[in-house]
């Protein structure tokens, strides 16, 4: 791997911005990243941007890195608007890691800003663009009962409870107690029962096992290693990527329980010379409270059907084995719509440059991001260490 | 009219709504290399074909994925819920999507054998799934 890092991170804390379109919303994370980076326009030369108001129902702007290029003053020689849901985030450090080793660019500025409709029209409208038109989206589909569909058969094969599920809240709730900026930060501790007791959503899921629809957004800079040695004490060094899109919609063939992640996470750990026992600390996507689960096995972090028995077992957990979204996740820190896999990214970087505060793990040596889009059609894998 | 969505008829799609027309649940079949797929396309999926077929199923199948819809997705179908949405592998070997009707959505589960049966919605019959046997 060519030596590129992280450089430099930037969140909004999620929360809700009535007043605010997703273009405000970047222009917001753009001025807080400048103030709080030692970086100026004139120091970034490639762009990567989501195109917000894909949930937010306002329309989609697929040409909102021309706008953030002019507004910025700034003259990229590698920059588009760049969307696989999910997946965006992970995929946005692969892309401009990939444009930095061809000598394309030196600093890529990676931002995005999520709106988010009320929940149940979301799940609705968010779901019928996923959908296949005349095969799926005339069946009622909604996006807690696509990743159900899912979960159904993971829990079939693999053995995995409903207790299992809630038992990924739990751990989340215990990490969103020691991040300020979660949603859930002052909600107190829930217990399996509390998740359980909660209301029937789209079965397996209750309310408490589905994430928060939050509005929000952040940024990353990634950069020439000798760039990103200047400007962090403890830069971020990208180890590792995968890249796998093996299903388009949720009725394609084959199982939904080997997903791209079999592949990207392999491909990430052999181009980091790493096995999963070499990683501290893992951020996976949670629209819902299977997925960690199913990417636990799908990223070998444990075998197939022992999922269960590792967050049982407090794994995941603050002081566990492997920590597993230690910042609350999108389940109790908030899900920011476009933008939500930047945060489950923004958390990888920051635990390894060692900025995750009161949450800071004790061991950030080596750090796993993983995320989807769809889904779970689209998936990147990064690695991420303190070392190159 | 419900409100519900209803699919679209066009060249793609019309032998396949003839046929449900008729109560038949069809497949689309590759002439080449004898694929069975959905008929969301003109092309094979796995050959690339173009000269392609159509056949009717035995409109029986197994669950293999399911959920049970609490929440309405939005007003429409605020009258349906609790409703099961799951995925059916035909016997012929191809999956899809349906609503699993005329039972207790609580009794669907992953093994369960379904046999098609046919909604009437707009211009369209179509495929839904109730258990067999
Ligand atoms: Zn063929």
């Amino acid at each position: 791997m060519a030596d590129v890092t992280i450089a430099a991170s930037f969140e909004l804390k999620p929360g809700r911005y009535p007043d605010k379109s997703g273009h405000d919303l970047l222009r917001d994370i753009i001025k807080g990243a400048l103030q709080a980076w030692p970086v100026g326009p004139k120091d970034i030369d490639g762009l990567l941007v989501t195109p917000s108001g894909q949930a937010g129902g306002a329309g989609i702007d697929a040409y909102i890195h021309d706008k953030i290029i002019s507004e910025m003053g700034i003259r990229p020689t590698f920059a588009e608007t760049l969307n696989a849901g999910g997946a965006t985030f992970p995929m946005m450090v692969h892309r401009a890691a990939m444009a930095i080793a061809d000598g394309r660019a030196n600093a890529v500025l990676c931002i995005s800003a999520g709106k988010f409709l009320k929940i149940s029209a979301g799940g609705g409208e968010a779901a019928k663009m996923i959908s296949e038109p005349d095969l799926e989206a005339p069946y009622g589909t909604f996006i807690p009962g696509l990743y159900a569909l899912i979960a159904s058969e993971f829990m079939h094969k693999r053995g995995i409870t409903k207790r299992d599920l809630a038992r990924v809240a739990v751990a989340e709730r215990q990490w969103a107690l020691r991040n300020p900026d979660a949603r859930m930060h002052g909600a107190g501790a829930i217990a399996i029962e509390d998740v359980l007791a909660s209301r029937p959503i789209a079965w397996p899921f209750n309310f408490l096992d589905c994430s928060i629809p939050s509005e929000g957004g952040g940024a990353v800079l990634v950069t020439r290693g000798d760039l990103g040695r200047k400007w962090a004490r403890q830069p971020a060094y990208v180890l590792g990527y995968g890249e796998a899109h093996p299903r388009g919609t949720i009725s394609s063939p084959g199982s939904l329980i080997e997903t791209g992640a079999v592949q990207s996470g392999a491909e990430a750990f052999r181009r980091a010379g790493l096995s999963p026992s070499d990683i501290d600390v893992a951020q996976l996507y949670d629209a819902f409270t299977s997925t960690p689960l199913l990417l636990l096995e799908n990223l070998k972090f444990v075998d197939e059907g022992g999922s269960g028995e590792f967050v049982q077992g407090g794994g995941m957990d603050p002081g566990g084995t492997m920590p597993v979204n230690t910042y609350g996740g999108l389940i109790s820190y908030g899900h920011t719509g476009d933008a939500s896999g930047m945060s489950v990214l923004i958390e990888g970087v920051r635990q390894v440059m060692g900025e995750a505060g009161e949450r800071q793990v004790a061991r950030a040596d080596r750090g796993l991001v993983h995320c989807y889009g769809g889904m779970m059609f689209d998936h990147v894998t990064l690695i991420l260490g303190r070392e190159s | 009219m419900s409100g519900k969505l209803v699919p679209e008829i066009n060249d793609v799609t019309r032998e396949y709504w003839e046929g449900t027309a008729l109560g038949e649940l069809r497949l689309r079949t590759c002439l080449s290399c004898d694929a069975k797929f959905r008929f969301n396309h003109g092309w094979c999926p796995q050959c690339g074909s173009a000269e392609l077929g159509m056949e009717a199923t035995s409109g029986k199948g197994t669950v293999t994925n399911y959920t049970v819809i609490h929440v309405p997705p939005y007003e429409a179908y605020a009258a349906e819920v609790p409703y099961a949405l799951v995925l059916v592998e035909l016997d012929e070997g191809v999956r899809m999507m349906a609503n699993i009707v005329d039972c207790d959505p609580a009794s669907v589960g992953i093994g369960m054998r379904v046999e098609v049966t046919f909604e009437e919605r707009g211009p369209v019959m179509l495929p839904q799934f109730r258990p067999s046997n």
